[in-house]
């Protein structure tokens, strides 16, 4: 039970208590209980706490989401030892957990963000400054600076676990802990700093009158491609770099970066490779809006605008994480008897019909049940609230909470780790060039492409066959 | 058959991988291109006819829907925020008693029903006990004359207000009590369910409870049982989505759009005015204005094939909130080419003024009657649209 330099949840097995899918249904039935109760708390705006403002719940809720990427991903659960994390009961951990990442969001968002960087460098993270400024109220100096914040967080979503992922701890990976994980989270933290001064600090800019021309660029640098000023742009694809994340390190098993033998090469072709992904779905969801709800309409508002378009993208792409994560925690990453590009390939199909699913079902019934309005876009509603806030639930429960009560810990033998490794490694070598591999490849890049036309000419006609809105 | 089998398995993951890639990259290259434009079809307009009037007169009875925005976004604050039901805020008139966030329509109006719609001094009396940030409350309306090529000219009502106090102060002060006792108001239209619209309904009932309202598509329940609750004994005609024509010449049209403090649709009036164009009056405009001068090229035949005007709230920062995506709106406006802008209400100050800044003909204003400044129209302002 040692600390051997693999990360806890590579050294877990979780094991069902019972035959069949019960695991599941009992887990995903407690998770969803929990969903529900802590909705209630803390966000709903019928509810207690009624942080759905929107802002302040929007950005406690992603902020929530990398503390926990943080704790587990960056840190192996530091500084909790090993063992403690083998032989405490899994409800106990949840809590004394998850009561840590809270201390932790808490300290990051008033202690850094609002205490630091709003005091001592941009006044926008402070919202006690902010109400300094003529005519702006409480209210709205609380809500920008918990936008600026959770901008942050979008992008501190996509690196932090794409140093894990995609450049597989470079190069601290043999660090012990707490070094690998404050140098991994150094870097990580530095670099969203910079992609925020690029990307969303003209957004930031404009955002007060006068625009701050001699404080940032004004008009941002992107307003002509994305035909808004609007820091959403960015939101869209840097959400979608999340998103990607996210299924290659779960439904796609890293493939295909993982058939790059050279370390330097597969790692940089998959920190960018991961871009090169978000940017097309980025881009084909913005697109699929076009198709559907018609061109954008720049200067409008609600489902026209070009600036809720690209968030929409981002939210999207949420709806597709939602299952590939179901998918890879409970249903033990199905299908795994094909060859890896197949596996990948039919779980990436199941993502996107379940996606779809979720999707209509967020916006035929979701306003039912969250306290939130009917609608497409509604100018204070995020589906990447509850979405994320699900999500959030579903990580403690899988990381903190060894799948409980559906399932239980047991650690992996070194014989069981070297074997899967192995079982890894031979799927991957499978995968040879050879003429008829070759011919696959041509014969499934036009099915692709004729696949993508064809989804193009269907779009708007099975959107107007859905009625998705209640009326 | 090994060989066979080991073909088809290699044949499968070339497949695959292929038809993941080919997707992608046929996402990735084609999707943001200038060939996306080929998927669009093209516009087509449907130039339904509204007819033509000869002129539209609007005087803004009152466009401050409150007086203080740090108050009225502290109640905000404090109930939890833009997305809870504006009749739990336990603002006037359905107050409770049990504070701000805690109020219901029910409670609120079983305290007030029996003094509805002619006892509203006592009502306001109840409601001062019962009620949040009372000298708060004021209210949009604005009183439309609509001159037929005839020359009959035709008033109407948009929407009604908020505090029975301010608003029958102001109806006073522009004669509408009068006007509708005397039955010169043809109709009230209310734009939106939202409190500043709608709750101020006793004060017109008062004068006129069988006047014929309209109201939009979206209405909750609690909105409908008010129009009973206040005793309106008249005609209540529901506009559906999509347009409705009301008289030759104006047309109202009901956007199914999802609105803060739990409101949802929003109707606003079309006028066809002869020799100049399209002009539109709204209430918030919750739809956008672009919004709505791109539903009126597409939907409608107007003169010269132009925007002319437009008056009312812009809802663009009634807050005096900010966002990047206004300046969008700013940026763009330009464009449509509207020759005459009476914004006001939740156009929002700092909107109006960049759009002085831009060079847009916003149409000053007096700052009277509690109004802020003369950057937009005000409180007993008027504007014309057409040759009168």
């Amino acid at each position: 039970m040692e600390d051997n330099g693999k990360n806890y949840l590579e050294e877990r097995k979780l094991v069902k208590r019972w035959n069949g899918p019960i695991p599941a249904i009992a887990t995903l039935l407690f998770t969803f209980v929990l969903f529900y109760i802590t909705w209630w708390i803390f966000q709903d705006p019928r509810g207690w706490l009624r942080m759905y403002t929107p802002y302040v719940g929007y950005m406690y809720t992603r902020w929530w989401l990398i503390v926990l990427i943080w704790m587990v991903y960056l840190f192996n659960f530091w500084p909790f030892k090993r063992e403690w994390v083998y032989k405490t009961h899994p409800v106990v951990k949840g809590v004394v957990l998850t009561a840590v990442s809270a201390v932790v969001l808490i300290v990051l968002i008033k202690g850094f963000f609002e205490g630091i960087l709003g005091h001592l460098g941009l006044a926008y993270f402070d919202p006690t400054r902010l109400t300094r400024l003529p005519g702006v109220t409480e209210f709205f100096a609380i809500e920008y600076s918990a936008l600026a914040c959770l901008m942050f967080a979008a992008i501190a979503s996509w690196l932090s676990p794409s140093w894990v992922v995609a450049l597989e701890e470079s190069p601290w990976k043999k660090l012990p802990q707490p070094a690998k994980g404050f140098s991994m989270w150094v870097v990580t933290f530095f670099l969203s700093t910079l992609v925020f001064f690029i990307t969303m600090h003209p957004h930031m800019g404009i955002l007060y009158y006068p625009w701050q021309y001699f404080t940032s660029i004004a008009p941002p640098w992107w307003e002509n491609f994305a035909d808004t000023v609007s820091g959403n742009f960015h939101v869209s694809w840097i959400m979608c770099c999340t998103v990607a994340v996210w299924l290659l390190e779960t439904i796609w098993e890293r493939f295909p970066f993982c058939m790059i033998k050279n370390a330097h090469i597969r790692r940089t072709t998959a920190f960018f490779g991961i871009i090169a992904i978000a940017l097309a779905i980025h881009f084909f969801f913005y697109f699929v809006q076009e198709l559907t709800f018609g061109p954008a309409i720049r200067g409008t508002r609600n489902e026209a605008s070009p600036d809720w378009r690209w968030l929409h993208v981002g939210e999207m792409a949420i709806f597709l994480l939602v299952p590939a994560l179901f998918l890879k925690f409970y249903a033990g990453n199905w299908p795994t008897k094909f060859s890896l590009p197949v596996n990948v390939l039919v779980r990436t199909v199941i993502c996107i019909f379940s996606g779809i699913a979720l999707y209509y079902v967020y916006y035929r019934f979701g306003h039912l049940f969250l306290g939130t309005q009917k609608g497409f876009s509604h100018p204070q509603q995020f589906p990447m609230i509850p979405t994320i806030w699900l999500i959030n639930i579903w990580l403690v429960n899988h990381w903190f909470m060894d799948n409980w009560p559906g399932w239980k810990m047991v650690p992996k033998t070194a014989d069981e780790m070297a074997a899967e490794e192995k079982a890894h490694e031979e799927q991957v070598a499978d995968i040879k060039w050879n003429p008829t591999l070759g011919l696959g490849l041509g014969a499934g890049a036009a099915a692709g492409i004729a696949l993508y036309f064809i989804t193009l000419k269907l779009l708007p006609v099975l959107y107007k066959a859905i009625d998705m809105v209640p009326r | 058959m090994s060989d066979n089998k080991m073909n088809r398995k290699d044949f499968l993951k070339g497949a695959a991988i292929g038809l993941a890639g080919g997707t992608v990259a046929a996402m990735g290259l084609y999707s943001y291109s200038p060939m996306k434009k080929n998927h669009f079809p093209a516009v087509k307009r449907k130039l339904e006819d509204l007819g033509v009037c000869k002129s539209v007169k609007v005087t803004n009875i009152s466009e401050t829907s409150w007086f203080d925005n740090a108050v009225l976004m502290g109640d905000i604050k404090k109930a939890g925020g833009l997305l809870v039901n504006q009749y739990t805020y336990n603002w006037p008139p359905f107050g409770n008693g049990k504070g701000i966030g805690k109020g219901s329509y029910q409670e609120g109006m079983a305290k007030i029903k029996h003094l509805l719609p002619n006892r509203l001094e006592e009502a306001w009396e109840v409601i001062k006990k019962n009620c949040v940030s009372i000298d708060n409350a004021g209210g949009f309306a604005c009183l439309i004359e609509m001159e037929a090529m005839d020359g009959k000219k035709t008033k109407y009502l948009l929407d009604t207000g908020w505090s029975f106090k301010w608003m029958d102060e102001c109806f006073k002060r522009e004669g509408i009590d009068k006007m509708l006792a005397n039955n010169e108001i043809e109709a009230l239209v209310i734009s939106h369910e939202h409190f500043d619209h709608y709750w101020g309904l006793p004060v017109t009932l008062k004068y006129k409870p069988d006047i014929t309202i309209y109201v939009p598509e979206g209405f909750y329940s609690e909105g409908f049982q008010f129009l009973k609750d206040c005793g309106h004994t008249g005609k209540v005609i529901v506009n559906k989505n999509g347009l409705n024509k009301i008289v030759p010449g104006f047309a109202t049209y009901t956007f199914n759009t999802s609105i803060i403090c739990r409101v949802f649709g929003e109707q606003s009036c079309y006028f066809n005015v002869k020799d100049k164009g399209m002009v539109s009056v709204t209430g918030c405009c919750h739809q956008g204005i672009i919004q709505f001068a791109d539903t009126a090229f597409k939907e409608m035949k107007y003169e010269n094939d132009k925007l002319h005007g437009i008056y009312g709230g812009l809802h663009i920062s009634p807050f005096e909130d900010w966002d990047p995506k206004y300046d969008d709106l700013v940026i763009s406006l330009g464009k449509y080419g509207f020759e005459k802008i009476g914004c006001n209400h939740c156009t929002g100050l700092l909107c109006a003024r960049k759009f002085v800044e831009k060079g847009y003909p916003v149409v000053r204003g007096t700052a009277r009657f509690r109004t802020k400044e003369t950057t937009y129209l005000g409180n007993g302002d008027t504007i014309t649209f057409g040759n009168v």
